[in-house]
């Protein structure tokens, strides 16, 4: 399988080891990544805050680059997901299309509407199928209750964003199964980690996502694990700010959605870049039972 | 059981202030077709098997907003939500009252928090004494300018928004997402006088707390979206205002920091967002992060084909040329 | 005791406008309500509000088709009132804020409806009540007045022959409240959930209509009550006339467009009752789709097209889609008659005011009478905020022409001993089994089509359910939000309400608008051009009549 590698700002800056783990997945499943240098950020909500028709030609310029060349998209972040999957439903408003277009005409770029933009997550439970991931596992991931936390804009508006469900989607939870994890459910899961007002209104943001820990935590949570970089950075980044609004320590590490996959395939610690997370992850992987040897 | 209907097991949350000290939950089984509203087997527990099961409710048409309730943690309207899915996905169907807004007993809570921020916002045309309107006809209004009103004047203000809210949630001062799309309401009225006045008073009293979750998108049961709408009101204020609020710069200047480069640079945004002084306040929690990821200072690489995207902001970055009205 | 100078019980379109008149006229204003303003009946009317203000259109149009929608029944001088206060009204609504469809020009769009011989129907999309309710909440809102919130109306106190206030259970405390007032409005709506298929809200009990009753009030034509032709099958929610009048057509089984035979000039734009009895016929003769819930023909809009459906009738298809499990886009809409309004209601003059001084009355609580004996669509939401606005005026002029009131602790303890029986009860009747009874005695015995036989059996009943009643037990002993209290209260109210509407059809030996007899098929205005009053006696309402207001309209034989 080929597709275009949409990683997202924040893979190739501060969550590189998303990146790591991403391509780690990729690799064993045999998924090729085609990379491209000159997809832009996609905006991440805020510029679509500040300017709705520029955003969307900027995310359509996006799709254009991976349409040309021939290729579906990839995306590892809840965000970008949303924010292209936005672009490709407002693109289909014939006003707001005219001035895009008009736009990217002098430009020599046409978006035709015919690109897929998937998730990795997607990707692995639909184009890959759980039972191809299964088959790469390695080391089973028993004993490891992970509450998997999706992220707003992977999910909703569940009509435009054509997911699984807007409030009860189960994909995340079948693939931790299917890599041998146990997950755990919890209310917490599909709501909000607080990121867009994380600078903007920090005591709120930093209890929302404090309240979202100590549920999964509250439901016997080892670790959680997202999707999406910008829900881990206030999960993980800020959890001491999340732990404080809270009043309660929490230690709940954090995973990417590849990293959980990646440890299920054999790959160590390092090869995944857990020592750059602010909360500790051994004790997460210390759950896990040792494969037992015949 | 015979194929049309199914086992429908009830878990209600109860509490009756005087008698429960603290809440519980109460079982009730009914047998019903697939396709019956929870808001049918509410009224068959009524008078069939409890009376005493306190919750409001009153035309069964998802149009008077009394039934909205919390069911399979979901916040909807009892009378739209239909037994057969809810029993198919979750085994059973645990209704509780709406969130954000304490309980007066069983599924009934008291909403003032809600109507409260209602208030808040003005909800009612504010007039010019200078600008009358025609005496003795209707404001001329074009369907154009009705379309500008979207779904808002569907609302039916059943609080299933408010109660899905996290924000309101976290932050009890927030407007929540029915108060934000009545004042989109009005601020798109061509009738209503203070379009500045209520943009201005917004963004400083809640507009940027929204998380842009559209968790309120989905509870609503008339398709207002309400996200969407509070977006709308967020791209308004920046034009019409500038960005004056800690929200406003961080999205105004989120858009500012792609130019001349492509991908975003953590640290410009920050001293966009907060200034040079206002960055002081970052700077405990930035060198913590920094240690473990220090990409957060570094400039990210400019991407191929800049010259596009700044084309396209110079094609369309500039305010609307229409005023809002 | 709580004191003002104007209560009034009903927070729908007919309260809130008299509230603000009565505010307007700087007078001490109550709105007792158990409902939140906003959760009222009226925004549940979907097809649009009546007003002659189109250039080819006149007042005296409208008037007359008001005159002959009611089969000659209405008062004329008060449909004319009522006409020519309509356009200014609508107007209003506007100018308050109301966000109403419009037309290419800017103007207010206005649709065709049934009974009407120009398109005059003013409209929101097809939620034209909540439109209407949102606009006047809005401007009310700016305006001082008490709402008492959630209170549920037990008595109308009457003492040296006028009102002296009102005795309320706040249903979020359990207390019995007295509110003194000098003059009382009742704009508590109809009461078709006395029956067991209506497009009614089960809030719809009627209490302001059977309080006024008991207080004294005479109760006017009650035995007109409309059934709406089209509810949805299942359930009864009400599917618009809007719906006919966009375009839509009705089927029987057979595929034919059976209205020709019944309305050969405006076919599906007939009134009310022709085209409610047309569709009973159908199905009574043989010719309507059966199924497991009952008998049904079609409402299709198909032929409409997607986007003139989904733009002016978008509630339609969200009500189709949600509750009858189908698309009116693609498929026709199974329906059948319910009960929809109550042209009957409290006996009232023009400004509102009823036979005991002090008491008002507007809106579907009221009869003027500008319905007759049917009521046309698209005049129910002009009527409440037409005679909400006279009867808040008319009670301000009252109150301050008017020495006090008095309500005495006696007055609330006798309603305080009444429930005291209730609770105290150890064997007793269950208000929710005699509601059920009550509504199925009416479905089955005083419908759409009637005769003396099914009138006499079904008064019967329903005083067999009067007299168990008198035993009734409220189980549930609790305070706050008690519903099992409120059970009894509203049955209590029901009971009496489909007593005089029983009396009064069985007495009545003709067929007028909406009250068919099958042994007395003909209209008879030599005997019946007349009014009906109820009285309520201590052995059950009793009969007198009164002339019908006559200005200009001759009665004629009525064909549409």
């Amino acid at each position: 399988m080929k597709i275009a590698y949409y990683p997202g700002c924040l893979a190739q800056e501060s969550a590189k080891e998303l990146d790591m783990a991403t391509r780690w997945v990729c690799r064993t499943l045999g998924i090729e990544l085609v990379e491209f240098p000159n997809f832009s950020c996609c905006g991440s909500g805020f510029i679509d805050e500040a300017n709705e028709v520029l955003n969307i030609a900027i995310n359509a310029r996006n799709l254009a680059i991976a349409e040309k060349a021939g290729l579906d998209m990839l995306t590892i972040c809840s965000t970008c997901q949303g924010m292209l999957n936005l672009a490709k439903v407002r693109m289909q408003d014939p006003v707001v299309k005219s001035r895009v277009d008009a736009a990217l005409k002098p430009l020599g770029i046409e978006y035709k509407g015919t690109v897929q933009v998937k998730h990795l997550l997607e990707v692995l439970t639909k184009d890959v199928g759980l039972d191809a991931v299964k088959a790469k596992v390695r080391r089973p991931l028993h004993g490891m209750k992970v509450g998997a936390f999706y992220g707003c804009h992977l999910l909703r508006p569940a009509d435009e964003m054509q997911s699984e469900s807007g409030e009860e989607p189960r994909s995340f939870e079948d693939l931790l199964t299917a890599v041998g994890a146990t997950p755990v459910d919890y209310r917490g899961r599909v709501m909000c980690c607080g990121f867009p007002i994380l600078f903007v209104k920090p005591p709120t943001a930093n209890t929302i996502a404090g309240r979202q820990i100590l549920d999964a935590k509250a439901h016997g949570a080892d670790a959680m694990a997202t999707p999406c970089p910008l829900c881990h950075t206030s999960l993980d980044a800020y959890q001491n700010k999340a732990a404080k609004a809270v009043e309660t320590p929490l230690n709940m590490p954090v995973f990417h959605l590849p990293q959980v996959v990646a440890l299920a395939f054999g790959a160590s610690p390092e090869e995944l870049g857990l020592s750059r997370h602010l909360v500790r992850t051994d004790a997460a992987i210390a759950k896990v039972q040792p494969v037992a040897r015949s | 059981m015979p194929a049309d209907v199914v086992s429908v097991p009830f878990d209600i949350y109860r509490f009756q202030p005087g008698k429960d000290t603290a809440p519980r939950y109460q079982r009730y089984t009914l047998t019903l077709a697939p396709h019956t509203p929870v808001l049918t087997g509410l009224l068959q527990i009524r008078s069939e098997i409890d009376p005493s099961l306190g919750l409001r409710y009153s035309c069964r048409s998802a149009i008077c907003g009394s039934c909205a309730m919390q069911i399979n943690s979901k916040s909807r309207l009892a009378c739209e939500t239909q037994v057969g899915p809810e029993v198919e996905r979750h085994g059973r169907i645990v209704l509780e009252p709406m969130r954000n807004q304490p309980v007066l007993r069983d599924l009934v809570v008291d909403q003032s928090p809600f109507w409260r921020e209602y208030q808040k916002v003005e909800p009612h045309l504010k007039l010019d004494p200078r600008r009358p309107m025609p005496e003795g006809k209707p404001t001329p209004m074009t369907p154009a300018q009705v379309e500008r009103f979207k779904e808002t004047p569907r609302c039916i203000a059943c609080a299933a928004c408010y109660s899905a809210c996290p924000a309101a949630e976290a932050d009890p001062g927030f407007p929540g997402p029915m108060a934000l799309a009545k004042l989109y309401r009005f601020v798109v009225d061509p009738r209503d006088t203070a379009h500045q006045e209520r943009l201005l008073r917004i963004q400083p009293n809640g507009l940027w707390t929204c998380l842009r979750c559209h968790l309120c998108t989905e509870a609503c049961p008339k398709d207002v979206r309400p996200s969407e709408r509070i977006r709308d009101l967020k791209e308004m204020a920046i034009t019409v205002q500038g960005a004056t609020e800690l929200g406003s710069k961080h999205a105004y200047g989120f858009k500012e920091n792609l130019k001349g480069g492509g991908l975003i640079n953590e640290m410009k945004l920050v001293r966009a967002t907060f200034g040079l002084t206002g960055m002081v306040g970052q700077v405990g929690q930035g060198i913590r992060v920094w240690r473990k990821k220090p990409e957060i200072m570094k400039r990210p690489r400019k991407i191929e084909g800049l010259d596009e995207l700044d084309k396209i902001y110079a094609a369309l970055d500039s305010p609307p040329k229409e005023d809002p009205p | 005791m709580l004191r003002h100078e104007v209560v009034v019980v009903g927070a729908g379109l007919a309260g809130q406008r008299a509230a603000l008149a009565a505010v307007e006229a700087g007078r001490d204003v109550a709105i007792v309500t158990k409902l939140h303003p906003l959760r009222s009946h009226s925004g549940a009317a979907q097809g649009g509000i009546n007003a002659a203000i189109g250039p080819n259109d006149s007042i005296d149009a409208h008037a007359y088709d008001t005159v002959k929608g009611s089969d000659y029944l209405g008062d004329q001088d008060a449909i004319e009132y009522f006409c020519r206060e309509a356009g200014p009204t609508v107007i209003e609504m506007e100018h308050f804020g109301t966000i109403f469809t419009r037309a290419d020009d800017g103007t207010l769009a206005q649709r065709p409806f049934g009974g009407a011989g120009f398109p005059r129907t003013v409209y929101a999309a097809d939620r034209t009540g909540l439109a209407l309710l949102q606009g006047l909440w809005e401007r009310l809102g700016s305006e001082r007045f008490t709402l008492y919130e959630e209170w549920e109306l037990a008595r109308i106190v009457v003492r040296d022959g006028r009102a002296q206030g009102i005795v309320a259970l706040n249903r979020r405390t359990g207390e019995l409240q007295g509110v003194q007032a000098k003059a009382v409005i009742i704009a508590t709506g109809g009461a078709g959930r006395i029956y067991g298929r209506t497009t009614n809200a089960h809030s719809c009990t009627g209490d302001g209509m059977a309080a006024a009753y008991r207080a004294g009030a005479y109760l006017k034509d009650m035995e007109f009550v409309q059934f709406h032709p089209t509810a949805l099958l299942e359930g009864g929610i009400l599917v618009t006339e809007g719906a006919r009048g966009e375009g839509g057509i009705l089927k029987n089984a057979k595929g034919e467009r059976f209205m020709s035979k019944y309305a050969p000039n405006v076919l599906e734009l007939a009134s009310r009752d022709v085209v409610a009895r047309a569709i009973t016929t159908e199905i009574l003769e043989g010719r309507g789709f059966t199924g497991p819930y009952g008998p049904y023909v079609h409402l299709e809009l198909m032929h409409l097209g997607r986007e003139r459906i989904e733009s002016r009738l978008q509630e339609i298809c969200d009500l189709c889609r949600s509750f009858a499990g189908m698309d009116p886009v693609t498929s026709p809409i199974p329906i059948s008659p319910a009960q929809h309004y109550m042209m009957g209601g409290v006996g009232t003059n023009i400004p509102g005011a009823t036979n005991v001084p002090g008491l008002y009355a507007a809106g579907e609580a009221a009869c003027v009478s500008i319905h007759g004996a049917n009521r046309l669509g698209g005049n129910s939401l002009m009527e409440t905020l037409v005679f909400g606005k006279s009867a808040g005026i008319a009670a301000s002029d009252y109150v301050v022409k008017s020495p006090n009131t008095s309500l005495t602790q006696g007055d609330l303890d006798a309603v305080t001993s009444t429930f005291r029986a209730w609770f105290e009860r150890k064997d007793g009747e269950d208000p929710s089994a005699l509601r059920t009874e009550l509504q199925q005695t009416m479905d089955q015995y005083v419908n759409i089509f009637r005769n003396e036989a099914d009138l006499a059996e079904g008064l019967r009943r329903v005083r067999a359910i009067k007299e168990r009643f008198s035993r009734v037990r409220v189980v549930d002993q609790s305070k706050v939000f008690n519903l099992n209290l409120s059970d009894a209260i509203e049955t209590e109210h029901m009971i009496d309400l489909a007593e005089v509407i029983i009396v009064g059809g069985y007495a009545r030996t003709e067929s007028r608008g909406a009250h068919f007899r099958t042994d007395y098929p003909k209209r008879d205005d030599a005997k019946w051009m007349k009014h009906t009053l109820a009285q309520c006696t201590s052995t059950g309402p009793v009969l007198s009549y009164s002339p019908v207001g006559y200005t200009r309209w001759e009665p004629k034989e009525r064909v549409y």
